[in-house]
């Protein structure tokens, strides 16, 4: 008797019995429109602690965490179908070349005009928001692009470096990025590595997905631990396992 | 099953839909079987396996050794539980063999009266099949990763072969004297493929992390290179523009239209491009583990709808849907990293050759009967061969 279920091609799927796309993880809403998309970001933001950072940083999702949630090809369809529709920016957070953190646009720029609230530079980087936030999604931009396309003098730019709205990429190029990240981003790796640690120890190396989510975690991680496990799982930093009990994160030695 | 089987007797159906139905629920149920077995001739490692494209009938296989063995892959036996024997075999003892490592084998497309075999020895063979004796032998200056004939040329018979040296070089068999030089690449090649669609057509993948596609007939350069951003020079550092992949780009193989080209990279990423445009259709394949310093051989079906792609990674083969990037299952048998893998397009079966010397089938598991309790009578009268259940009318 073949007690392995059988993988059966969308053709033969009279009574959708043996669904084998079922099988590694891919969650079965596969008719996802572009609202789900939008709904899981919203949901993974409410995740982000806004207190720990004063409410200065905006809530940020990086765009991994959703492949684990959705099909990988439709989450980057659907992301890009958002920027270019300006209500989604993503920027490069730099620990990572993979990494991309995705932020709704309006509460980019709310935040950062709160941020920019009594100082010099708050006239610039009004500027840049409306002009170039609001038109261009690239994720960085070089010196000729800001001096002729955009009309920003030297002087300007360097404002725009210090209120932390770009950040030096290499000579004469910039990404754009998110001011006052740099303790999220912080916090982020040390949580990251102590949920992997986590998973690393146990019996095995492996741990029902329910059960880490139940633990007490210690005090390097500040975030929920559902943003880090999202977030481990996207990264296939650790291989994600249907079960009987559930789902089953393994970790991945690479 | 039978609903398909009606409606193409009936003419509600196009002919082909049956056939690509069966063939994809087919490649679904890959597993090993424990009647098919591949004779063990290598004692090292299988670096290249090849099916020939005429009969489909004899498989010839390149080892760590310097070996090259051709097996005959046809079941003439009347039983289910056969090993593939191996035909005939380039041995240790024969004056011409290789002496390092054979990197590449493959078959002449149009007979199998000859085949070709580079290694890193730094020649290339063209071999008599009945005599086992090169007809031909190309000498390089350094070892050779790669190389490739044309499937469907009629109007050149060039080997591209991809070597250590940044220039490829083409090899004409019909005069025996390498014609021509294909510069453009920074450092080694590691992959060559032609296009299955316009003979004129090659691609290249190399260790400085590009891509390039050709049309031989021009002289002045490569058509264009692939770039992983789409032109987007935003995304990647401004070091690594222009780049297929982050790392070294080792497989490349086309799709059997030849209107998509697959590339694999050691920065644990697979790429599927438009062969046309050079435009990366960004389907993501998620992490596709790869560690090898040299070429992989990973193969792509056909006549399936939708279409898989068979990559080694690691001791495991991974099948992933071509064009959705999603991945369908691990296929884990070989005790030690899959170096190449073959699909035969007309019995839906997978070759896959590894560090551990073994060549492993994988064969489709037929339906199983499993109504076994009604019809216990009438299947004693029958053979003992498996066979389709008739008794399965629920099926569509």
């Amino acid at each position: 008797m073949n007690r392995k279920r059988a993988l059966v091609s969308d053709t033969f799927k009279v009574k959708k019995r043996k669904t084998g796309s079922e099988k590694f993880g891919v969650v079965d809403d596969h008719g996802d429109g572009q609202g789900d998309i939008k709904s899981t970001i919203m949901d993974l933001m409410t995740l982000f602690p806004r207190k720990l950072f004063n409410d200065a940083v905006p809530q940020i999702v990086l765009k991994h965490q959703l492949y684990s949630i959705h099909d990988k090809t439709m989450v980057d369809k659907e992301v890009n179908k958002l920027r270019e529709s300006g209500s989604l920016l993503m920027f490069q957070l730099g620990f990572d070349a993979e990494a991309f953190g995705l932020v709704f646009a309006s509460d980019y720029k709310a935040k950062v005009l709160a941020g920019e609230e009594g100082k010099a530079t708050r006239a610039t980087v009004e500027k840049f928001l409306e002009k170039v936030v609001s038109k261009c999604t690239d994720l960085s931009f070089s010196k000729d692009k800001m001096l002729r396309e955009f009309l920003f003098t030297d002087s300007e730019i360097t404002q725009l470096v210090k209120s932390g709205v770009l950040t030096v990429r290499d000579a004469g190029s910039w990404w754009l990025s998110i001011p006052n990240t740099g303790k999220f981003i912080k916090y982020f790796i040390q949580g990251r590595k102590a949920v992997l640690g986590m998973v690393k120890k146990s019996k095995y190396g492996e741990v029902l997905k329910d059960d880490l989510e139940q633990r007490r975690t210690t005090s390097h991680v500040k975030f929920h631990i559902k943003y880090h496990i999202n977030d481990i799982v996207g990264a296939e930093l650790v291989e994600s396992v249907p079960t009987t009990s559930g789902t089953l994160l393994r970790y991945v030695d690479s | 099953m039978l609903g398909f089987l009606t409606a193409r007797r009936a003419g509600l159906d196009d002919p082909l839909r049956l056939r690509r139905a069966e063939s994809t629920r087919r490649v679904l149920n890959l597993k090993l079987n424990p009647d098919r077995d591949v004779d063990r001739i290598h004692g090292n490692g299988i670096n290249s396996i090849d099916i020939e494209t005429i009969e489909g009938r004899y498989m010839l296989s390149g080892g760590a050794d310097g070996v090259i063995v051709i097996y005959d892959l046809e079941n003439y036996s009347g039983k289910p539980q056969y090993t593939c024997k191996a035909v005939c075999t380039v041995g240790r003892s024969n004056r011409h063999v290789h002496k390092f490592s054979v990197e590449t084998v493959l078959w002449y497309p149009y007979d199998t009266g000859m085949f070709v075999s580079s290694s890193f020895d730094k020649t290339m063979k063209v071999w008599d099949t009945e005599t086992l004796k090169p007809a031909e032998v190309f000498e390089f200056e350094s070892n050779i990763y790669n190389h490739h004939l044309s499937p469907i040329a009629r109007k050149h018979s060039l080997i591209a072969v991809g070597t250590k040296n940044p220039k490829i070089q083409l090899c004409d068999l019909k005069s025996g004297s390498k014609i021509h030089v294909l510069q453009g690449h920074k450092a080694e090649v590691l992959s060559v493929r032609w296009s299955p669609r316009y003979e004129h057509i090659l691609a290249t993948a190399s260790a400085d992390s590009k891509v390039k596609v050709w049309d031989v007939r021009r002289a002045s350069g490569s058509l264009f290179s692939l770039d992983q951003d789409n032109g987007d020079k935003s995304k990647s550092s401004s070091e690594a523009v222009n780049t297929a992949h982050n790392g070294r780009v080792n497989g490349l193989s086309f799709t059997s239209d030849g209107l998509f080209l697959l590339t694999t990279g050691t920065d644990d990423r697979m790429r599927l491009w438009n062969s046309a445009t050079g435009e990366n259709t960004l389907v993501n394949y998620g992490k596709v583990c790869n560690e090898s310093r040299k070429g992989l051989q990973f193969t792509v079906s056909q006549g399936c709808s939708p279409e898989f792609v068979f990559v080694p990674c690691g001791s495991s083969v991974a099948v992933y849907v071509l064009h959705t990037g999603e991945l369908v299952t691990m296929l884990r048998g070989h005790y030690n990293n899959v170096d190449c893998c073959k699909f035969h397009p007309d019995h839906q079966e997978l070759y896959s050759g590894g560090k551990d010397g073994n060549i492993l089938a994988w064969v489709p598991v037929l339906r199983a009967s499993d109504m076994e309790e009604e019809s216990d009578q009438k299947n004693k009268v029958h053979t003992s061969l498996p066979r389709l259940d008739k008794r399965k009318t629920k099926r569509g």
